[in-house]
């Protein structure tokens, strides 16, 4: 009865793996941000800002993470959400549509798109990586139709409140709509057949057709899901900005995928973490939100994303070598020859680095605009 | 075992265009049996328990279950007969658990608020039941990714898949000892055991004849795509066998 205290500390360790690469980072943010800007960073209204942030990209993480576990991937949400947010506009200040419908409308627009993109992807065979590339300029297309160079402004209260609205005193409404996405794709993941089956098309594919699973279409059902939530990232990022063009929403894709990522779902497939893709999305707001703080210049936001995204995907592909090789603890893996090579390469990086960002911090102009 | 065999193939050709992989071949296994069936590569092993198993249709010849003549049309048809395989990548979902992966397309629910859910303590259980029951096996952790398991406790829970079905009465198993170390083809050939003495029928591909003549009752020699011979096993030997493999006999 003792198994539980004899298990190895690793191995207890082991579901929670995918959850600590983030946490550490966000604890790391807090430490350095504790240290250089405590007064600002640390404000309500700062914290509420993260979160606000954070919510428009909780649903679209949701369903990225099913897509991501099925070895797919999704590029076009940030022109799906233009796309079914535009046309929702259209319906509501050109054909006088309610609030309450023309916000369904969009979300099965959304789920409509993605329907498309998982059928190019299951019966055209196009790799997801291409298909959803194209589709991305298909729909970026149509939405440049649509709107022109528009920009649709001043919707109704309930899109507002949904956007941006504030309970008082607690968390803004788009946060607990984000959460609820997050809760519900949990239960989703862990205790529906499609959850079991995503892990399963991902872990094997071939297993999964063998066992009599139709894994074609279950990849189109997160697509399907894919195209859904992002026509709700969409609703609200409308309803934040109480405006929408079509030109919105070009970063949603790889901002997404890297909260994905970063919480520890494996882009080979099979390894999903719906929690980790929580704690993804809010260490992207929080780090880009410290980024503001200390009056960095924005551009650099793209640099950090990129570099989180490389480093963690770098760092899981690691820490599953070695399970897989059972060379010891994770610090005797640093030992071998290989494991030497790669740290030296690794410290080159970071210097490299630090020397770009402090080439940026030197000529970086006066983050205000002059006059 | 004087009596009808519980699976009998007779006469089973097939053909892949012009190539001829089976030629006439007559097999018959009985319950509570391991029957092994050996061979070279190319011989037509794995194409005899492809037609067994569904996943071919033969060109010509007929296959009878407890003396009643069956047809299918895919796998899935030949599982619901009863007759299942493990095959050597052991298609397990290596990220899942092993309870996930035995009721994997075949899951267990529950009702809450009139919502349909994954039963996972009930799969759970049950889980660890047949591993024990019917196998014999205990696993130190249910919850643990498959990946994280050796490969004779991964062969278990693909066995325990196989017969966790209440109809399933013949199960082909092809190289399960081929990327095992020799504790672990012990533990699998156990395994082959526990399942035999249940009183399924066991066809058994393998290359290594030690492991053959260590747990099958009767050798199944195919070559060319021909059956050359059926031996019992306690009644021969490796030689004998090697030789007709080779076809060594009919060169002397």
């Amino acid at each position: 009865m003792n198994t539980a205290t004899a298990k190895p500390f690793s191995e207890r360790m082991e579901p929670y793996i995918a959850i600590i690469g983030p946490m550490v980072m966000i604890l790391a943010i807090l430490l350095f941000m504790g240290v250089a800007e405590p007064a600002r960073y640390f404000r309500a209204t700062n914290l509420n800002l993260i979160l606000l942030d954070a919510a428009l990209y909780m649903p679209m993480a949701m369903a990225m993470t099913f897509v991501i576990t099925q070895r797919g991937i999704d590029l076009s949400i940030g022109s799906i959400a233009a796309l079914s947010s535009i046309m929702m506009a259209f319906l509501i200040k050109q054909y006088g549509f309610s609030v309450y419908i023309a916000v369904p409308i969009a979300i099965m627009l959304g789920a409509l798109m993605g329907l498309i993109n998982g059928l190019i992807i299951t019966r055209f065979n196009v790799p997801d990586l291409i298909g959803t590339l194209a589709m991305d300029l298909v729909y970026r297309g149509f939405a440049l139709v649509i709107a022109k160079g528009l920009v649709l402004a001043r919707f109704p209260d309930f899109l507002t409140e949904i956007g941006r609205g504030q309970i008082p005193g607690f968390v803004p409404i788009p946060v607990l709509i984000g959460a609820a996405t997050m809760i519900a794709g949990y239960v989703l993941l862990t205790r529906t057949y499609f959850g079991r089956y995503t892990i399963a098309i991902g872990s094997n594919p071939e297993a999964a057709e063998l066992t009599g699973i139709s894994v074609k279409r279950h990849k189109v059902y997160a697509y399907v899901l894919c195209g859904a939530c992002a026509a709700i990232g969409g609703i609200l990022l409308t309803g934040k900005l109480n405006a929408i063009q079509a030109t919105s929403a070009p970063y949603f894709n790889l901002h997404v995928i890297a909260a994905v990522v970063v919480g520890g779902t494996s882009l080979f497939g099979g390894r999903a973490s719906m929690l980790g893709s929580f704690a993804g999305v809010l260490l992207l707001s929080m780090m880009i939100n410290a980024l503001v703080t200390l009056r960095i210049e924005f551009f650099w936001q793209s640099v950090a994303s990129g570099v989180v995204i490389v480093s963690s995907v770098a760092l899981y592909t690691w820490m599953q070598k070695k399970d897989r090789d059972g060379a010891g603890g994770l610090l005797a893996g640093l030992q071998t020859p290989d494991g030497q090579k790669m740290l030296r390469f690794s410290a080159l990086l970071i210097g490299l680095l630090i020397g770009l960002l402090a080439i940026g911090g030197i000529f970086a102009g006066d983050p205000n605009p002059s006059g | 075992m004087a009596d009808t065999p519980l699976v009998q193939m007779r006469g089973i050709t097939k053909r892949f265009g012009g190539v001829t992989a089976l030629q006439n071949v007559d097999l018959s296994a009985h319950a509570g049996e391991v029957l092994a069936i050996v061979g070279d590569n190319g011989a037509g092993k794995s194409t005899l328990i492809k037609v067994l198993t569904g996943v071919y249709q033969p060109t010509e010849g007929e296959i009878f279950l407890d003396g009643q003549k069956i047809e299918f049309a895919s796998h899935a048809e030949a599982i619901e007969a009863g007759i299942d395989a493990v095959y050597q990548t052991l298609a397990l979902a290596d990220h899942l658990d092993p309870a996930a992966n035995m009721f994997l397309g075949n899951e267990l629910t529950k009702k809450v608020l009139g919502i349909e859910i994954l039963d996972l303590k009930r799969m759970r259980s049950e889980t660890e039941r047949v591993l024990m029951e019917r196998l014999g096996v205990k696993l130190k952790s249910l919850d643990a990714p498959t990946e994280s398991l050796s490969g004779g406790q991964r062969q278990a829970v693909a066995i325990a898949r196989a017969v966790y079905s209440e109809g399933l009465r013949v199960l082909v198993m092809d190289e399960p000892t081929a990327a095992l170390g020799p504790q672990e083809t012990a533990r699998t050939l156990k395994l082959i055991q526990a399942v035999k003495e249940q009183g399924l029928a066991v066809i058994l591909i393998s290359h290594s004849l030690d492991d053959v003549f260590e747990v099958s009752d009767r050798v199944h020699v195919q070559r060319r795509g021909q059956c050359v011979g059926v031996v019992k096993t306690s009644d021969s030997s490796t030689q004998e066998v090697l030789g007709m493999i080779v076809g060594a006999e009919e060169a002397a």
